[in-house]
């Protein structure tokens, strides 16, 4: 079994040199692997670093022009198309993929930026998950429809890493329809010591505490493809529905009912259309600007009745 | 334990939904219910604007509401009870005809005939720019889907294989939809009489009463059943 897997190994190592021009001994490889691995028992990865490194300096290559460890680069960096680079990253977001070339298809972020990535299904590649830390090695930098991604191919490597990246705070601009709005939005409560929402007043960690008003919605915006959780401050909610805080405690006053001004907002923003600019939290899209969605329709309309008229 | 994705709400004009009657579902109790369209779209969850054409009882004193939702090219069918409150509250304050947006779960019934009807979550009132646009996006939905049933990914696949599609028919209801609020704007452009948004809901009401084939067949349903969840 593992003879076999030493086989494969030496191969991949011999392939690897030849990409860059060099003829090697496979059976001297398959030699020094053997030692390693069956003799003393090194670990699959260290025993292929130490024979490459070996053979670099044994054939003096110069080791930038061998493409076996690509360099380590920030997502910010990739600016070309046909590099290869290493990248630490976090898999930010998988995306559906319609096509059966491709494995997997979506984002990956590091503390720089964001990049889409594609994994190949020929790569024949272990699947990644959302959330979680990777080095991807020897990836190939693709430009594609005007945006820089990278392209995972067989000679690339995914190992999971325990360190978690972290990602650049992220700003996006979604237009869609406020499709619904959770309960604990509204006129609320937060605890003076930590600021967090309080129900029935109590907080989450303080207990029994004083409290102050606060307005804050927190919804769900769904263009029909991605959904995104929002919360939107009082700033906002004011902005959009001329209801501030002062005017959400005349409501409940006049109601004798702080939930009466949820209902209020409901009425206002709910099943409406809105083009935002926000920045991707771990769950949550924080807005930053929303408004009302206001396009002119007359001129696309006419175009997609024309399209239709063609294809038809 | 996985985290269930929120499930996105489809735009989906009420043609297609109705003609869909396929039902898809993985094993597990608790896995999500999915419509294949005719299109191939998946959905269980969508998100439609209409106008509000009916509300009543489903049974005296069941609690559950049958409501009648129209766009352009045709009418949802759903129902509303007590699992529902929000959609619910909402609903008791909404006197039809009126614009409404509607975030609803889909839901099929498979019986003597198979048919498909929604079940809100959320009900509002909305004025006729947020329809207008609603059609746009689900005009452009829709071709969009069209143009996959020729590239065939696998439910587009599925669908040709179940519904053999024609492709026509649904760019013909596309076209017929975006012409209907394209009158609206040319209306609005050549600064005629506003048009009175509760006439026009009127005449659509009377139009699409002559379209029997949406009538609803009662049936002996245990509709308890059919709402929880």
């Amino acid at each position: 079994m593992i003879e076999k897997r030493i086989e494969e190994l030496t191969q991949q190592i011999v392939q690897r040199f030849e990409k860059s021009g060099y003829k090697i001994n496979a059976k001297e490889v398959l030699k020094r692997l053997k030692l390693l691995m069956l003799e003393f028992k090194v670990p699959e990865n260290e025993a292929v670093r130490t024979t490459v490194n070996y053979l670099v300096k044994e054939l003096e290559i110069p080791r930038e022009s061998l493409a076996v460890e690509s360099e380590f680069v920030r997502i910010s960096d990739i600016t070309k198309p046909n590099q290869w680079v290493s990248l630490k990253v976090k898999v930010v977001q998988l995306w559906d993929s319609n096509s059966p070339n491709i494995s997997q298809v979506g984002l990956i972020g590091d503390e720089t930026g964001i990049i889409k990535f594609v994994i190949w299904a020929k790569a024949g590649k272990k699947e990644v998950e959302e959330g979680k830390s990777y080095i991807f090695k020897n990836v190939v930098t693709d430009s594609f429809g005007g945006r820089m991604q990278v392209n995972v191919n067989r000679n690339s490597e995914i190992v999971e890493i325990e360190e978690d990246v972290s990602l650049p705070p992220r700003e996006i601009e979604v237009v869609g329809a406020l499709i619904s709005i959770q309960q604990n939005s509204g006129l609320i409560r937060r605890c003076k010591i930590c600021n967090r929402a309080m129900t029935k007043g109590l907080c989450p960690i303080h207990g029994k505490m004083d409290g102050y008003d606060d307005l804050r919605v927190k919804g769900v915006i769904d263009d029909g493809e991605n959904v995104y959780e929002i919360i939107l401050n009082e700033e906002n909610i004011k902005n959009l529905t001329g209801i501030g805080l002062k005017e959400a405690k005349n409501i409940a006053e006049e109601f004798l009912d702080r939930t009466a001004v949820l209902t209020e907002l409901k009425k206002r923003l709910l099943g409406r259309y809105f083009k935002l600019i926000g920045n991707k939290g771990e769950r949550y899209l924080i807005v930053k600007n929303i408004e009302f969605l206001k396009v002119g329709l007359k001129e696309e309309v006419e175009e997609l009745i024309k399209s239709l008229e063609v294809q038809a | 334990m996985t985290i269930r994705k929120r499930e996105v709400a489809r735009r989906i004009f009420a043609h297609e939904f109705n003609n869909s009657t396929y039902k898809i579902q993985d094993e597990g109790e608790k896995s999500p219910v999915y419509v294949l369209t005719p299109l191939g779209l998946k959905c269980n969850r969508i998100f439609i604007v209409g106008a509000l054409l009916e509300k009543e009882e489903a049974k005296p004193d069941s609690g559950i509401w049958r409501i009648r939702v129209s766009d352009p090219t045709g009418v949802f069918m759903g129902f509303v009870g007590r699992y529902q409150p929000e959609a619910f509250e909402s609903l008791l304050e909404i006197e039809p005809p009126e614009l409404v947006a509607i975030t609803a779960k889909v839901r099929i019934f498979e019986g003597s005939r198979i048919m498909v009807f929604i079940r809100p979550e959320s009900i509002s009132t909305v004025t006729s720019d947020v329809r207008d646009y609603w059609v746009v996006e689900t005009a452009k939905a829709t071709i969009e889907r069209i143009k996959r049933m020729k590239e065939g990914n696998e439910d587009a696949k599925l669908a040709k294989q179940i519904y053999s599609t024609d492709l026509e028919e649904y760019k013909n209801v596309v076209k017929q939809a975006l012409l209907t609020i394209m009158e609206g704007f040319i209306e609005k452009a050549e600064e005629t009489e506003i048009v009175d948004e509760e006439e026009e809901i009127e005449e659509e009401i009377e139009e699409l009463e002559d379209i029997d084939e949406f009538e609803f067949e009662e049936e002996e349903w245990d509709l308890s059943e059919l709402l929880e969840d």
